[in-house]
This record gives C-alpha cells, sequence and structure tokens, in this order.
C-alpha cells in the first residue's frame, strides 16, 4: 500500500444544488504525471481543492504518505509537502517576482541582533539559482505586472519548489498558454517527474494527456468513471468517457452559399487608451452565409477589431458599414439592434453579470423590448419563459436552473448562455471571440454546431480564435493579423495550417 | 437544546434567510448590550425597556404637564423618518455599485438652502412645504448629479469627492450661518418658520402634544417607491447591471455614465429629502459646521436592513429607538447616552456577519442529511 503517496476514498462533496464529487476514489503513485481529465464542472477541480485543504470533504477520508489527514487550511496541505498551481494566478502584481516566491515564509534576519529584516539580494540569488536548475528562468526582480502570462506560471511553479513541495497539483496549467509556451511547459513537468516529484494534472485536453501522463482518471458529472494507463488507451476511447457518449470531431460543413455583403470594414484603424495603434488600416468584408476567421498570436489586435465593430471601442478613422448602413458612429446599442450580436473574448468579465440569475443574463439582449418590457416595467413572465426555452435549447446545465446564480455555474455553461443569448437574436451579423477557449469537448462541439448552423442560415460571421485548428475546421475565408495589420486574407481551401502559422509569426510571403 | 439549533439553521439557510440574520444580529445585539449592562453593574432589562419607554412604545412611570406616550412616539417618528430616508439613499447608490458617504452633506447642504429661502420666509403653510420638499429633492439631487458627473467626466472616486464635498458644505454653510443667519443665544441659525416645518409641532391627539411629521409618510412611501424602482422597472434593472458589472452593462448597450449619474442623482435626491425632514422637522435649526452622525448610521441601517428598502424600515426602527431612546434611558439607569452609538455599532458588526451564518448553517443542515442518509444505510 505504501507505494501511494495520495489516496483519496469515498470523497463525497456537495455545493447548494450539486454533487461536485460523488463517492471518487483516486490513488496517486509516487513519482508518476497523474492526470484528472474531464469537463467543465465535472468535479475535478473541486477534489483537487479538497487535497489541497480549500474545502473539506462531507465524505470520505485523504491519506498522505500512508498517514490519514484531515486539512482545514491549504497551509496544512502545504505542509505535508502539497502545492497547487490554480487556473487563476495568486500573485501579487506590484511585487517582484522574488518578493512573490518568498511572500509568507521570508528568511528572516536580526539587524543588530533584533531588527527583523530581509536580505532581498541573498533572497534573488536563492531564487536565480531555483530556477536554473529546473530551467524555469525568470528575472527575481522584475516586477508581476511587466511579465507575461508565461512567466507568471513558472513564478507560481517556483513557488511550489520553494516551499519544497512534492506533491504538485496543476490546475489547467495550459488554458492561458499559446502553443510553444504548451510544449515547453509539459517539458518542465516531465522534468519535475524525472526529479522524482508527483504531478497531478487537472485538464480537459486529451493531446496533453497522451503526451505526458503516466494515467489518467475520467470524471463525469462528479462521479469516477474510469482510471487509465495512458499508453494503451485511445484519444477515442478518453473522448467519449469524459463526455458520456460517441464524439464527433470533425462537425459536417456544408458548402458554402454566399450572398450580399453584410459587414464592411474599410481602413479602420484603432487606438487603445495609449493613444497606441492596435489596429491599423484594416480592410475586410463579410457576406451572408460566410464565416470570415481572424487567425493570429494573442495580442495582435484581433479582439480590437472585433469591440469596434460591436461599438466597445472607437474607430480613429476608416469606416464600418452594417448592411449597406454606416454604423461607423453608432452606439453600443444601435449597433446591436441594427444587427449585430458579440460573444466577446472575456466572458466572465463582459459577457455575463455574475452575481444576476441566469434567467436575467439570459435577457441581457432583450430587457428594455417589448414583450420584455412594457413602458419602462419589466415583465418576468417573460424572462421565466425565455429563460426555460433557452436553457432547454442550448443545454444548458446549472445547479437550480434559472433562479442559479451565474457566478455558480461552470465556465462551460455560462459560455452556453452568452451564446444561446446572442445567437437566438439571428441577427446578420455574429462576432464570436474566442468562443470555444477552455472550454471541453462537449461544449466545443456543441458551439461548433451553432456557428455553423447560423452560418448556413444565412449569419455573416466574424470568428476570432487562437486555436488554429479551430479556424481551420470553420472558416471560409481567413484573415491572418500580426502587429494590428492584416497580413493575408484568403479563401481557407487556399490555404494550409501551415501558411497560416507562417503568417501568424509575421512572414509575409510564405 | 440540539432540536433547537437546528430549527435556527434552518431559518437561516431557508428562503427568507436574509430576514432572519438581521433578527439574529438584532438578538444577539441586545444580549451583547445585556452583557456590558450587566458589568457596568446596572440592570439591562431596565435599560432597555427604558429605550422602549423613550421611545414612547412603553408608557413612563409619569410624564410632565400635556405630554404622553404619543408624544413620545411622534418624536421617534421624527427621528425615524430622516433615518429612513438617509438609508434609502445609500442603498440606491450602493445597488448602482456606488458608496455614496457623502449623505450627512447632501442632508446640510439642502436643509440649509431650504431654511434660508423658505425657512425664513413669510410663506403660507401648504406653499412653503411643497416648496421646503422641492428644495429638498432639487438641492439633494443636483449635489448627487454633481458627484456622478465627477465620477463619469474625470474618473474621481465617490468616496473621494462625498469625503470633500462634505467638508466643503460643512464650512462653507458654516460661513453663511456664522455670518448672516446666527442666533446669537443659541450660536445655531435661527429657527425656521413653523408654516414651513415638515412637522406640526402642538397638535393635540387624546389630549396631549404631539409633534406629527409628514416626513414619516415621504420616507415610507419612498421606501416602496425605491423597492418597485429596483424590482420591477427597466432603469432598476440597468442600475443594477451597472453596479454589478460595468463593463457587462455597457456591452448590452446601457449608457453607463449616464446611469452612474442619475444613480448618484437618486441617491442625492434621497439625502435632500431626508436633509429637509431633519433640519426642517427634527429640529428647526442648524448647528454651523457640524455634519450630523445620522448621515453615517443610515449605512448601518442600509447594511442592516440587507440593502433592501423594505428591510431598512425595520432596521432604521431598531437603530432609532437605540438613538432616540438613549436620553431616557440614560436618565434612568444612569448610563452615558452615547452608548447608543455603542450598541448600534456592535449591530453593525453582527449584521456583517451575515454571510457567515447562513454558511454555518448551510453546513450544519447539509450533515444531518448526510448523518441521515448514513443512518438509512
Amino acid at each position: 500500500m505504501d507505494e501511494y503517496v495520495v489516496e483519496m476514498r469515498h470523497i463525497t462533496k456537495r455545493f447548494p444544488g450539486i454533487v461536485a464529487n460523488d463517492d471518487v476514489s483516486i490513488s496517486i503513485r509516487k513519482g508518476e504525471v497523474y492526470a484528472l481529465l474531464g469537463e467543465n464542472g465535472a468535479g475535478k477541480s473541486t477534489l483537487m481543492s479538497m487535497l489541497f485543504g480549500m474545502y473539506e470533504p462531507d465524505k470520505g477520508e485523504i491519506i498522505v504518505n500512508g498517514k490519514p489527514v484531515v486539512f482545514h487550511s491549504s497551509n496544512d496541505a502545504a505542509a505535508c509537502n502539497i502545492g497547487m498551481v490554480h487556473q487563476h494566478f495568486k500573485l501579487v502584481d506590484n511585487y517582484t517576482i522574488a518578493e512573490n516566491i518568498v511572500l509568507g515564509m521570508e528568511p528572516v534576519k536580526k539587524k543588530f541582533g533584533f531588527l527583523p529584516w530581509v536580505d532581498m539580494r541573498e533572497v534573488n540569488k536563492e531564487i536565480q539559482e531555483l530556477s536554473q536548475k529546473y530551467h524555469l528562468e525568470v528575472n527575481p526582480t522584475d516586477k508581476i505586472e511587466d511579465v507575461p502570462v508565461s512567466v507568471r506560471q513558472r513564478v507560481e511553479i517556483l513557488k511550489m519548489l520553494y516551499r519544497k513541495a512534492e506533491i504538485m497539483i496543476f490546475d489547467e496549467p495550459t488554458a492561458v498558454l499559446t502553443p510553444q509556451e504548451i510544449e515547453y511547459l509539459l517539458e518542465i513537468i516531465d522534468g519535475l517527474r524525472k526529479d522524482g516529484k508527483t504531478v497531478i494534472l487537472i485538464t480537459h485536453k486529451i493531446e496533453e494527456i497522451k503526451k505526458i501522463a503516466d494515467r489518467c482518471a475520467i470524471l463525469l458529472r462528479g462521479k469516477l468513471v474510469d482510471i487509465l494507463d495512458v499508453k494503451t488507451a485511445s484519444v477515442q476511447e478518453m473522448a467519449n468517457m469524459m463526455v458520456g457518449r460517441e464524439v464527433d470531431f470533425n462537425p459536417y460543413k456544408s458548402p458554402a452559399n454566399f450572398g450580399k455583403t453584410i459587414l464592411e470594414v474599410d481602413h479602420l484603424t484603432v487606438k487603445n487608451e495609449n493613444n497606441f495603434e492596435v489596429v491599423k488600416d484594416v480592410s475586410f468584408s463579410i457576406r451572408e452565409g460566410e464565416i470570415f476567421a481572424i487567425a493570429g498570436v494573442s495580442g495582435n489586435g484581433q479582439t480590437e477589431i472585433a469591440d469596434a465593430v460591436a461599438g466597445m471601442m472607437k474607430a480613429a478613422s476608416g469606416t464600418i458599414t452594417l448592411d449597406g448602413k454606416d454604423v461607423t458612429g453608432a452606439s453600443i446599442r444601435e449597433r446591436a439592434e441594427a444587427g449585430i450580436s458579440y460573444i466577446p473574448e472575456d466572458r466572465q468579465g463582459t459577457g455575463v453579470v455574475m452575481d444576476f440569475t441566469l434567467q436575467d443574463n439570459l435577457a441581457l439582449r432583450e430587457y428594455h423590448k417589448e414583450p420584455f418590457s412594457k413602458k419602462g416595467i419589466l415583465s418576468f413572465d417573460k424572462f421565466r419563459s425565455y429563460a426555460d426555452e433557452l436553457i432547454e435549447k442550448y443545454d444548458i446545465r446549472s445547479g437550480q436552473g434559472r433562479e442559479t446564480i451565474v457566478r455558480s455555474m461552470s465556465g462551460g455553461n455560462q459560455q452556453k448562455a452568452i451564446v444561446g443569448r446572442e445567437i437566438e437574436e439571428h441577427t446578420p451579423l455574429i462576432i464570436f471571440v474566442q468562443p470555444t477557449r477552455g472550454l471541453d469537448i462537449g461544449a466545443i462541439e456543441m458551439i461548433h454546431k451553432q456557428i455553423l448552423k447560423e452560418r448556413d442560415r444565412g449569419a455573416a460571421i466574424l470568428l476570432i480564435s487562437l486555436e488554429l485548428d479551430e479556424i481551420m475546421d470553420l472558416a471560409d475565408t481567413i484573415g491572418v493579423i500580426y502587429n494590428g495589420q492584416l497580413l493575408q486574407t484568403a479563401p481557407a481551401d487556399t490555404m494550409t495550417s501551415h501558411d497560416v502559422g507562417r503568417y501568424m509569426m509575421g512572414v509575409k510571403d510564405a | 437544546m440540539k432540536k433547537k439549533r437546528h430549527t435556527l439553521a434552518h431559518l437561516l439557510d431557508g428562503r427568507h434567510a436574509s430576514v432572519w440574520v438581521s433578527v439574529l444580529a438584532v438578538l444577539l445585539t441586545l444580549l451583547t448590550a445585556g452583557v456590558m449592562l450587566l458589568l457596568m453593574g446596572k440592570n439591562p432589562l431596565i435599560a432597555f425597556r427604558s429605550f422602549l419607554q423613550g421611545c414612547g412604545m412603553l408608557p413612563k412611570a409619569n410624564y410632565g404637564g400635556g405630554s404622553g406616550m404619543l408624544s413620545d412616539l411622534s418624536d421617534f417618528l421624527n427621528y425615524m423618518a430622516p433615518m429612513l430616508l438617509a438609508s434609502l439613499a445609500f442603498i440606491v447608490g450602493f445597488k448602482a455599485g456606488l458608496f455614496n458617504i457623502g449623505i450627512a452633506g447632501q442632508m446640510l447642504i439642502s436643509g440649509f438652502t431650504a431654511t434660508v429661502f423658505i425657512g425664513y420666509s413669510k410663506l403660507s403653510a401648504l406653499p412653503a412645504r411643497i416648496l421646503v420638499v422641492v428644495i429638498g429633492i432639487l438641492v439633494g439631487g443636483l449635489t448627487g448629479a454633481l458627484v456622478g458627473f465627477l465620477k463619469y467626466q474625470f474618473n474621481i472616486h465617490e468616496v473621494v469627492s462625498t469625503i470633500m464635498l462634505n467638508y466643503i458644505i460643512s464650512y462653507l454653510t458654516g460661513f453663511f450661518i456664522n455670518n448672516h443667519y446666527v442666533d446669537m443665544m443659541t450660536r445655531t441659525s435661527r429657527i425656521c418658520s413653523a408654516n414651513a416645518r415638515l412637522t406640526l409641532t402642538n397638535v393635540m391627539i387624546a389630549g396631549v402634544k404631539c409633534k406629527l411629521p409628514i416626513g414619516i409618510l415621504i420616507a415610507v412611501i419612498m421606501a416602496f417607491v425605491v423597492k418597485f424602482i429596483f424590482d420591477k422597472t427597466v432603469f432598476g434593472f440597468e442600475l443594477k447591471a451597472v453596479g454589478q458589472n460595468r463593463k457587462c452593462a455597457k456591452y448590452t448597450g446601457v449608457h453607463v455614465g449616464n446611469r452612474i449619474i442619475l444613480s448618484m442623482a437618486f441617491s442625492g435626491v434621497l439625502a435632500g429629502l431626508a436633509g429637509v425632514t431633519y433640519y426642517l422637522g427634527y429640529t428647526n435649526t442648524i448647528i454651523p459646521k457640524t455634519l450630523v452622525g445620522m448621515g453615517y448610521d443610515s449605512i448601518s441601517v442600509a447594511l442592516l436592513g440587507n440593502s433592501s428598502p423594505i428591510g431598512s424600515i425595520f432596521a432604521s426602527i431598531i437603530v432609532s429607538i437605540f438613538q432616540q431612546g438613549a436620553n431616557y434611558m440614560s436618565s434612568m439607569v444612569n448610563v452615558a447616552k452615547e452608548i447608543a452609538s455603542l450598541i448600534t455599532g456592535i449591530l453593525l458588526l453582527y449584521a456583517s456577519c451575515g454571510t457567515y451564518m447562513k454558511m454555518r448553517a448551510h453546513m450544519v443542515i447539509q450533515r444531518d442529511i448526510d448523518r441521515e442518509e448514513e443512518e438509512k444505510k
């Protein structure tokens, strides 16, 4: 038995209206990479939060290094050499990397024998050595707010190493990374394994599990489905178990049938708050029944194009024409009424009001119009029936139906709610920004089907995505953006993903 | 005992949890205050009874000539009216995500303007009173709108601008009162005319003199108006959306700046009404360079009432009992009347533990359910 470093036996955890973990038992060997696979809301993060002491299980026991433990806080877990990198990093933005790493357990010295102080120079040196040892290069004196996401993640890993963690939990570590950064992270995890650490990887990306993990536990709606040996299991098999049914990887795309031009963007330039041109002289048009995808590395101006078309940002110059009407100076609501739906990139920050009920969030596009309100008075009967209709139609799952507070829903279901709300408007133009980022296979499949359905209805679709596969699967026309400029625009069937990838790196003539 | 604990847990986890949390907060406050009074060697029961007696809710042992329980009750309502209005002012801002701590200043500027223009005029009762209310609405609303405008146009946080405005208003009105409107005897502003006052004095009811507050009617009506706006109207829905997620509100097409200004103006209107019912109702004079503590107590009232307009009716009754009954309590048990503010503070402390109480209750119930399931097996 003592070959297992962590055993979780018959764990049950409930939240209001939902059983997050139902009698789950897993055992993890020392020095292995153990993956937890499941859709959003399957209970992976909850299970690991209990191992890390953030929640206490309602039932069941946790055994670490052969001894039963009860964690009341993550400090207790840290004392057992357990560390966790959360999906949303827990760092102090205006502290340096080294300060963040030692925060909470600073090596305190006494000056003149009584004045406590921290020798930051020594700390910086120590962090430097630590980072070199594990190939996690960071500059200890950089401030967190000045470094990119991938470096912040390294800091989180260093934090665990500094605290001598032997069991490391990674919660969806690749959701925020670019493909190259993911490769690098997987190498680091491999290095940690060789160093004898035990790694628990929470993810819904099967390719990563295939690449790095030794064993994999699959959760579905809080229940343990199976524990597989990754080497012998097939991708299709894992996907089916995770979703609980047959998964169709390649959605059927009917032949294109373009109509008149719906959106015409002409010489558009957009400046950000610092008066910096983030979009430079961009022109393109989208026809009825066409999916126009903008491919590009994150931060090259693609989200600003979407914001400018939807009216969230002002155009510094250029015009935006919707269905023959100039909407460049129109307000957000005027544009929405003229026929734009928008699925924004930041779903929790922009797409929903987290503390509103699902019902209120689903009515956000309609509440100011009849029959949702008459003469400024809201009609909740309509709110309720509309919410029930959308919940059914778009398979939005939640603890308490339309009365659920959106904050308590899983990310995938929040996104389904936004997509449902926006698609249900059936506008001539629909903008999707990163529609499936961080979602599980089931939700991605459903959203892709919805996008194609709207295209076949005759909507013009602007799709902005960082996932090249998604763009290659869905787009009719691809525009590649680099540094605020559209480098190349061409029908999708004339470009390979290799071509698009080269343009994304700024190479002009591929 | 065990059975009872679980009843409590069920109350705190049920549909009316927020009501029960407030009730529990009041009970815990009475318990704490009771222990304090015991330690001071006083009888807490007598003290609590005298709070209620001071507010005309229980009969006193004896009354002065021409006064009675009803006179005390009318005094209490006079105090409660501005308290309720001020807490509504806070709630309106709070729901739209704005922390209006300038209520005291907004009360003062509207009370001052109404006193100077109407209170010192020779207008007859009906037009004078209508104009006092109109001035309260206008001046309070404009002051609030200014704060909203500063936030929208220059991104000045409302907490900063309202604190600054509190000082500006306090010293500016103080300057005018001291130079033009001061009563040399009392060193406060000259009293306003009885015609302009929103409290009818010397009304004989059942043989005792009462002060009838018009303000309490305005206040209770406004509580329902605020409830209606936030529960049922497009405007209230938008204010709540702006309050909880400004970016999402903008994304759905709400003109956020406009809503910020309007919600601060609305908050200011209620504060202005509180001001005129306080300075031309509860009292009839203004102490120069002094902001009333009610402006801040109203925040406790709003939180005790769970930021709900109807809840704050009950909350303002409770806080007003302590504040208004303190004088009589002080004379009866010989404890400094400042204990009223201490009790209000303790109340706020317990009220803000509400979420924790609800969470504990939920855990207790969940454990019960688990145990039952286990037993079934």
